[in-house]
């Protein structure tokens, strides 16, 4: 694990979250998967949700992106309850996420993912006049340029940006996944675990970045990690499930103190402390 | 109504032996064998070659058909063929065995001759006896093909309940992977399933004889409806399987009992059933699980996380991958520029069949389309060209249109029926959608095209080409023309927004959704464009005889065409054109000018089949891979940095393709443990 300094949004978060989930319950069959748990994301920040395995952290990421249906409680973006939209339309609204197992188009290159990413959202039309204008011919506006070529550079992608999604190693497909999430222009992105698989040095690299798009495009962050040095370092405000309960919400400080994080993590004790350890070096 | 209960539960004895044997493999192989009907018909053809034209007794012609050749047939053809499907696309699985469903009744005709047998013996001593039961008659045969149900349930039940065989194969339906790590060697048990499933339909082929006769066609056709009852049992269900495959035999039979003979209604209900089926299952699993999904509950977590690139997941795919980043035009304007010359060089004989295959080759483009971009594996295209073809007949022959305009409403219509099959589909995974579309063809087959109105007594309906083009020639350029501007279409598509929205929601539907894409839309949209296309094809088909027949668009059929097509490349263009051609040329060329019949002249469509069934080494086709052999050796001859065959074909490299080769080298400072995983997403 590395070490991570803990971000300071540029700006101050308005009264309206950009991310809140209500009461959120979900059972599959017998097995409550999450029981009447609550978050709020405020503007221009990162919120951390950790938790042991199994803990119901995707679960409650998949109510959130639209992908389940929780049995109770609702889910507002910006002010505007959207429990029953499809993942299209959250998305539309700016909610971007990434996923624990991968989910890249393994037939497109880096860079494409980033190029359909930024038209799904700033040029929504292409999607569908590119068929009847010979849209393989029209070039890239400069702005769609700039754009996918800054974040193809924010994300240290540039050296496989024309490389095929089927032949990258794991942790910079995972950079791929935060770029293609960043590219469609959110005010929130959901990332599922975006650390796994990186080394020090890409995870360091990753934590700038992501501070990098909160303190200059204001951008919230949800971040779900087992690396938990990474959040306590990242986020400002902690939440902790445990068995689809949530168990601690607080800053990392507070986290870091909590008895009931503590017993969750019984024997993890350096998780929870986000003493650096060469684990992953 | 008893004695139509005895019959419907012949068919059932046969739709359920078969629906056992289909499924047994899936779970355990993962492949679904849609060659059961041409394995049975073979082995029943056998029995009855040994049986009665060389006169051996029922019992030592039953048992060296079902016990020596069945079980031989088993492990020649998975020590062959389907050890290296494993890891192979839905795709390339489904392709493997319709071609080896085109090659068996072709051997078989080599083999055995190609006399039709309308009448052919079961297992019962002739002349059949008869028995009373109930003041119903019961044949001999229908007392064995019940027996047989009944014996091959409990003994099925008791090896896999009690027996350490039964138990490895039940550990290997849960995980292969963990089965393997606990010491059984699956391959072995794999080679069994296949014994135990050629020797079922061995069984089915011989009990269905005396009621179908020896036709290779209508034991396929047998085993599609059988098809009815896997779906109905989700693919892994044995017990369902056999259920469902009694009930619709049964049903059938009955629905005879209840409607008027003779009548149009009843004929057409009665092949309609297993349709009503399949449809009344996967409303019924939609509803209870919101999805229909083969992958749904299949392996464990460690057979997930070993499966390359998520294995079938892939599903229709045509498995390499990496876009078309380094593929140039000079090959496929070469080889079109070589097709323009051919109608000024054939004399009139040629350029007629020219001009049909030039049709067939904007059909192949729908399957390009589908199936190339979509990844949808779609059986049916046929039909939609049979939709265009039959339609613009009406339009152009019965109401006076404008032949072109004719065919364009032919190709709308056979774009707003893809459409509702797209939208009826969408939550189906990839081997339903196949199943489903398979089923869509027979029944649009048997209840539309069979009405009077386009099959006019097997005639069809004439249809006049353009007066720019009645001659073959203006024709065959007008088809050129066509195929062009399809084909650039299609080019267009793949490298727009459009192209790359569509390579997204093939690739993760997930993914697409939270970025804002509409899976749906995609869907209806490859649909829509790829139906149109076949109806546009199947006009232009129908003009290159000057009538629109039926008959021209029997769904097994479209099959073979799709056999062929994904032989030679079904995500290339021009290899829809090479493919088209050489469906129609060298059959013609052996005919004609070699002067040569059977065996010799099925020789081609033996070559088609065994080119399928080579997919299961090289999956991209002919085309795409000479291509990129022709392109590498322009870069040689250009003094050029040559083309590295990894990146030109990566496909090639894809474990996913081939097992037995390693995967490519991770970038440095990456463990294979994280290779496998990206993989694995």
């Amino acid at each position: 694990m590395s070490t991570v300094e803990a971000s300071q949004p540029s700006e101050v978060a308005t009264d309206t979250p950009v991310l809140e989930a209500r009461n959120i319950t979900v059972r599959f069959g017998g097995l409550v998967a999450l029981s009447d748990v609550s978050l709020s994301v405020p503007s221009a920040s990162i919120v951390g949700l950790v938790g042991p395995n199994g803990a119901g952290k995707t679960t409650l990421f998949g109510v959130v992106s639209g992908l389940l249906r929780p049995n109770q409680g609702d889910v507002f973006l910006a002010g505007k309850k959207v429990t029953g939209a499809a993942p299209a339309k959250r998305a539309r609204l700016g909610l971007a996420r990434t996923f624990q197992q991968l989910e890249l188009f393994m037939g497109l290159t880096v860079r494409e993912h980033v190029v359909l990413g930024y038209r799904v959202r700033a040029q929504r039309r292409r999607l569908w006049s590119d068929l009847f204008t010979a849209g393989a011919l029209h070039p890239e506006s400069s702005d769609e340029k700039e754009r996918v070529d800054h974040l193809v550079k924010l994300l240290g992608l540039e050296s496989v940006a024309n490389t095929a999604a089927s032949a990258l190693p794991l942790g910079t497909a995972r950079r791929v996944e935060v770029a293609r999430a960043l590219a469609t222009g959110p005010s929130i992105v959901l990332l599922d675990e975006p650390s796994s698989g990186l080394d020090g040095h890409e995870t360091a690299q990753l934590g700038a970045a992501l501070r990098t798009v909160v303190e200059e495009e204001h951008v919230s962050l949800l971040l779900v990690e087992h690396d938990v040095a990474m959040v306590l370092g990242l986020s400002s405000e902690v939440a902790v499930l445990d068995f689809g309960v949530r168990i601690a919400y607080g800053t990392p400080d507070e986290i870091r103190n909590d008895p009931a994080v503590r017993a969750a993590y019984l024997g993890d004790d350096e998780a929870v402390e986000g003493v650096q350890t060469d684990e992953k070096a | 109504m008893l004695q139509f209960i005895v019959v419907g539960l012949v068919f059932g004895s046969i739709y359920a032996l078969a629906a056992s044997g289909l499924v047994i493999t899936y779970v355990s192989t993962g492949v679904l064998n849609f060659a059961f009907g041409a394995f049975a018909f073979f082995i029943a053809r056998f029995y009855y070659y040994i049986h009665v034209e060389k006169e051996w007794g029922i019992l030592a012609s039953a048992a060296v058909s079902l016990l020596v050749l069945a079980p031989f047939m088993g492990i020649f053809f998975y020590m062959v063929i389907f050890r290296f499907l494993r890891l192979s696309s839905q795709l390339i699985k489904v392709v493997v065995t319709i071609g080896l469903s085109v090659v068996m009744p072709v051997l078989a005709e080599i083999i055995f001759g190609n006399d039709e047998i309308f009448q052919a013996p079961g297992l019962a001593p002739q002349p059949v006896s008869v028995y009373k039961w109930f003041g119903t008659a019961v044949t001999l045969d229908q007392v064995i093909s019940y027996a047989c149900v009944i014996g091959i349930v409990i003994l099925g039940f008791l090896i896999l309940r009690f027996t350490e065989a039964g138990l490895s194969v039940r550990a290997m339906v849960d995980s292969e992977a963990m089965t393997s790590l606990s010491g059984s060697n699956p391959s072995r048990i794999a080679a069994g399933v296949w014994v135990v499933s050629m020797m079922l339909a061995g069984l089915s082929g011989i009990l269905a004889a005396p009621v179908i006769g020896l036709s290779s066609a209508k034991y396929t056709l047998l085993i599609a409806a059988a098809f009815a009852a896997v779906i109905a049992a989700r693919l892994r269900s044995l017990p369902i399987a056999v259920a469902v495959g009694l009930l619709m035999g049964v049903a059938g039979s009955l629905v005879q009992y209840y409607l008027p003979p003779d009548s149009e209604v009843t004929a057409n209900i009665v092949p309609a059933i297993p349709f009503a089926f399949v449809t009344i299952s996967l409303i019924v699993n939609i509803i209870r699980s919101g999805r229909v999904n083969e992958e749904e509950g299949v392996g464990g977590a460690l057979d997930r996380a070993i499966t390359p690139n998520g294995g079938s997941r892939l599903a229709a795919s045509a498995d390499s991958e990496n876009l078309y980043p380094k593929f140039n035009f000079t090959f496929p304007i070469i080889i079109f520029a070589f097709f323009c010359i051919l109608p000024l060089l054939f004399a009139s004989y040629w350029l007629s069949i020219f001009v049909t295959a030039i049709a067939l080759a904007v059909i192949f483009l729908s399957y390009t389309l589908v199936t190339g971009e979509g990844g949808m594996l779609w059986l049916c295209q046929i039909t939609f060209a049979g939709v265009g073809a039959l339609a613009s007949a009406q339009f152009a022959t019965e109401h006076g249109w404008p032949v072109l305009l004719a065919i364009v409403m032919g190709g709308v219509i056979a774009a707003a029926i893809g459409v509702v099959i797209g939208l009826l589909t969408i939550r189906l995974g990839n081997l339903y959608v196949a199943l489903v579309t398979l089923t869509f063809g027979l029944l649009m087959e048997r209840l539309v095209f069979n009405l009077q109105t386009f099959a006019n007594f097997g005639q069809g309906v004439a249809i006049s080409r353009p007066d720019f083009a009645s001659t073959d020639k203006a024709f065959a350029y007008l088809g050129l023309a066509i195929f062009a501007i399809f084909a650039i279409l299609i080019v267009n598509l793949r490298r727009s927004t459009t192209g790359l929205a569509l390579n997204a929601v093939r690739w993760s539907e997930n993914a697409s959704r939270t970025m804002g894409l509409s899976v749906i839309q995609m869907k209806m949209l490859v649909s829509g464009l790829a139906a149109f296309v076949a109806g546009v094809g199947g006009g232009l088909y129908a003009l290159s005889f000057k009538q629109a027949v039926p008959l021209d668009y029997a769904t097994l059929l479209g099959l073979v065409w799709l056999a062929v097509l994904v032989t030679f490349g079904v995500r290339s263009n021009i290899a829809a054109l090479v493919a088209g051609f050489m469906l129609l040329m060298p059959a013609a060329f052996i005919q004609t000018v070699l002067k040569l019949d059977s065996p010799w002249s099925l020789m081609p469509v033996l070559l088609f089949g065994l080119g399928a069934i080579g997919l299961a080494q090289n999956p991209e086709g002919v085309v795409r891979q000479n291509a990129m052999g022709f392109q590498r050796m322009i870069h040689k001859l250009s003094g050029a940095r040559a083309v590295p065959a990894a990146t030109a074909f990566a496909g090639r490299h894809d474990p996913r393709l081939r097992p037995d080769e390693p995967p490519p080298a991770p970038e440095p400072a990456t463990t294979p443990e994280e290779t496998a995983e990206v993989s694995g997403s």
